[in-house]
């Protein structure tokens, strides 16, 4: 599912790019290994990601991000140490749904020999993938957030920042806004909204955090205004809300009407991707968030969300970046396992252990795998809307622009 | 304190307006046809897309183009009424409320392939812009919204009260056989029923856009809201659900303000509910128009 607004020359750029990524593995796959006399086979990777149904958006940006990744690689020289064996992506659309999910993500590992698998975006997709991958001794390698994929799992890996941690980092930005943060919290009141903003309250009082309002509310309302009369009549300074996009867009519209002066930190999710700004225009300026990857924080990453925007138009937004980076992760594993036995990967991903190159390319610099599948350097990066793009303002090491408070 | 009542009422009464768009149009059809239009919450998401349609492509102000769209949608509702009611009048409720469900799943089903499940949003210069009055403020486009929706639904009444058409309307609503004996052709003033309502929805919609984004379910969040204002205000009492719909936008502001801000749709229901106890043909139950 394509966005319709997008302009004919976006869809021909990524048109374009899609043929040359083909074009690329067509290469390496039939032109430049023969000439040595032998081929190397070729490492089978499977990626699942929705690309269609509701989270398609994000999906297809994912896909775009892997391809674009496995084609470094491969540009790169492939796996060395299997005599320059190119990566071979296998991509599944798992259609937003969690049924599908389960049966699509046994058919890609029954029906392929699989060295390895990334996916899928949203934690309750991830969840299922990773319990399948888990049974069929397949490594999976994944973005999503949720604490519960370090419990009890040998085969997943989670190189990036957990949910439990978003909570504090965003708590400890609101310090950053004003002296005395008083912090208004509202939520929609189902289980995303609820148990992200549990957290925020638990860790408030150890961060010396003040929560002045916590105030959950049906998503999909009509109109905002009436939430935000409370915060107005709250006194708070800074305003978390755990929204799904549709709401953030009104309350942030009303905000403005109202002509409230609060800090706000939208989390993340919806709010880091390209489409929010086009949908809340200059308002969005200022307004914080939360991400696990962002594209400004380190050269690599400029470099590659330079080749992305080359590619689809548009910066390489949170989830796309950080698969990138896995994408390099599992790179380093095959070079290591010099083999294609997805137990021996999983083995090297367990000692994965680097600070520089695309591999490294998480907030902090650095990843190694802890035995729960944690990074044990995992951290979030505190971004900030400024002049139409999202930049890295928190924690220092991975700031590029100082935040600018509103 | 007194001045946060007034402003909730405030907000209220502005999205109240709106839902009295929706909900004269169901109210309408429903008092004029004989059927519940559960498809009226899709027409309001036309009107949105093809508002914001206008706007990003020719420039369009929303509220100028409410004078392109309505007729369109007035048309539309004509052709839904020749092509799709008129076969089944007269047979039992079953397949009346499976053909306008029907045409909400497909109208619904449709956006979500054709225009994707993004939001889509509209900046005018008075998007985001208020008037403040002492400590209050009122959104400029949620007052240009509900002045409009006051004046359409002024205009409706004037034309069921005053020109022959709209007569024959009130008439068929009252009684279909004794107007049909009077020289009333059925069909045609089914056909105009129609038109307004979905003329009205789409009226709505193109309000609503400079300040609530468009996405394929968002006729969903507005007709639960219409459906109960019709009841609320009597079955195809027009006056009646202009009037329960501002009462309705008043009590759900209220409810957030100082009860919580999940409990809009309760205070609504409660409200519903007691009335229907106390009233059970809703509050305009004795008068009819």
């Amino acid at each position: 599912m394509e966005m319709k607004r997008r302009t004919s020359s976006k869809r021909e750029s990524r048109r374009t790019f899609l043929k040359s990524t083909g074009g690329a593995l067509v290469a390496g796959a039939f032109g430049a290994v023969p000439l040595r006399g032998w081929a190397a086979d070729p490492v089978n990777i499977g990626a699942l990601y929705p690309t269609t149904g509701s989270m398609a958006q994000i999906g297809v940006g994912c896909v775009a991000a892997a391809k674009l990744a496995v084609e470094m690689v491969n540009d790169a020289g492939g796996i060395k140490s299997l005599g320059g064996a190119k990566l071979n992506l296998i991509i599944s659309d798992v259609q937003s749904d969690t049924t599908v999910t389960r049966t699509e993500t046994d058919r890609l590992i029954t029906s392929n020999k699989l060295s390895a698998i990334h996916g899928c975006f949203a934690s309750a997709l991830t969840l299922i993938a990773s319990e399948v991958a888990e049974r069929a001794k397949v490594p999976i390698i994944t973005g999503s957030s949720s604490d519960q994929l370090n419990k009890g799992r040998t085969y997943t890996f989670t190189p990036f920042a957990r949910a439990s941690q978003f909570a504090q980092a965003q708590l400890q930005m609101s310090k950053l806004v004003g002296e005395k943060p008083k912090v208004a919290v509202i939520f929609e009141n189902t289980a995303f909204g609820t148990s992200t903003s549990n957290g925020l309250k638990e860790q408030a009082p150890g961060e010396g955090v003040e929560i002045v309002m916590f105030e959950p509310y049906s998503a999909g309302f009509t109109d905002a205004s009436p939430l935000i009369n409370k915060v107005k009549a709250s006194g708070a300074n800074a305003l978390f809300s755990v929204s799904y996009l549709n709401d953030l867009i009104l309350i942030v519209r009303t905000i403005k009407q109202v002509g409230l002066n609060v800090a706000i930190n939208g989390g993340s999710g919806g709010f880091v991707i390209p489409d929010f700004y086009k949908n809340v225009g200059k308002l969005a300026e200022g307004l914080q968030g939360v991400a696990h990857w962002n594209h400004d924080m380190s050269d690599d990453a400029q470099k590659v969300n330079a080749e992305y925007k080359k590619r689809t138009g548009e910066f390489l937004f949170e989830y796309a970046g950080g698969l990138v980076a896995q994408t390099f992760m599992l790179a380093d594993a095959l070079e290591r396992a010099a083999s294609t036995d997805p137990q021996k990967v999983r083995d090297a991903l367990a000692t994965l252990d680097v600070s520089k190159g695309y591999a490294a390319m998480a907030p902090g610099g650095k990843v190694k795998f802890g035995p729960d599948g944690k990074n044990v350097y995992g951290h979030p990066v505190g971004v900030q809307w400024q002049n139409g793009d999202l930049a890295s303002v928190f924690p220092k090491e991975d700031a590029r622009s100082p935040l600018i408070k509103t | 304190m007194l001045e946060t009542v007034a402003q909730a009422v405030i907000n209220g009464l502005l999205i109240g307006g709106i839902y009295a768009l929706v909900s004269i149009g169901v109210t309408l059809i429903f008092g004029v046809v004989k059927i519940v239009n559960f498809a009226q919450g899709e027409f309001v998401m036309i009107g949105m897309y093809i508002s914001f349609f206008l706007f990003t492509q020719f420039g369009i102000d929303p509220i100028v183009s409410l004078l392109v769209l309505m007729p369109v949608l007035f048309f539309v509702g004509v052709l839904v009424q020749h092509l799709l009611i008129r076969r089944v009048l007269g047979l039992n409720d079953l397949p009346q409320i499976f053909l306008t469900f029907a045409l909400s799943l497909l109208i619904l089903n449709l956006a979500l392939m054709l225009l994707t499940a993004n939001y889509r949003t509209v900046h005018t210069w008075y998007s985001d812009e208020a008037f403040h009055i002492g400590g209050l403020y009122i959104p400029v486009a949620k007052l240009i919204a509900f002045i409009l929706a006051m004046v359409l639904s002024g205009i409706l009444w004037v034309f069921l009260h005053t020109t022959d058409l709209g007569k024959a309307m009130r008439a068929a609503s009252q009684n279909r056989d004794v107007a049909q004996l009077m020289g009333i052709n059925p069909n045609r003033v089914f056909a105009v029923a129609l038109g307004i309502a979905l003329a009205l929805a789409g009226a709505a919609g193109s309000l609503l856009m400079p300040f609530y984004p468009a996405y394929p379910l968002v006729g969903q969040v507005f007709v639960l809201m219409a459906f109960v204002a019709v009841v609320l205000g009597t079955l195809g009492n027009v006056i009646g659900a202009l009037i329960a719909s501002l009462l309705m936008g008043v009590a759900e502001s209220l409810g957030i303000q100082f009860i919580g801000a999940d409990s809009g749709l309760i205070v609504v229901f409660l409200l519903l509910l007691t009335t229907l106890a106390v009233r059970p043909s809703g509050l305009a139950g004795g008068w009819r128009r």
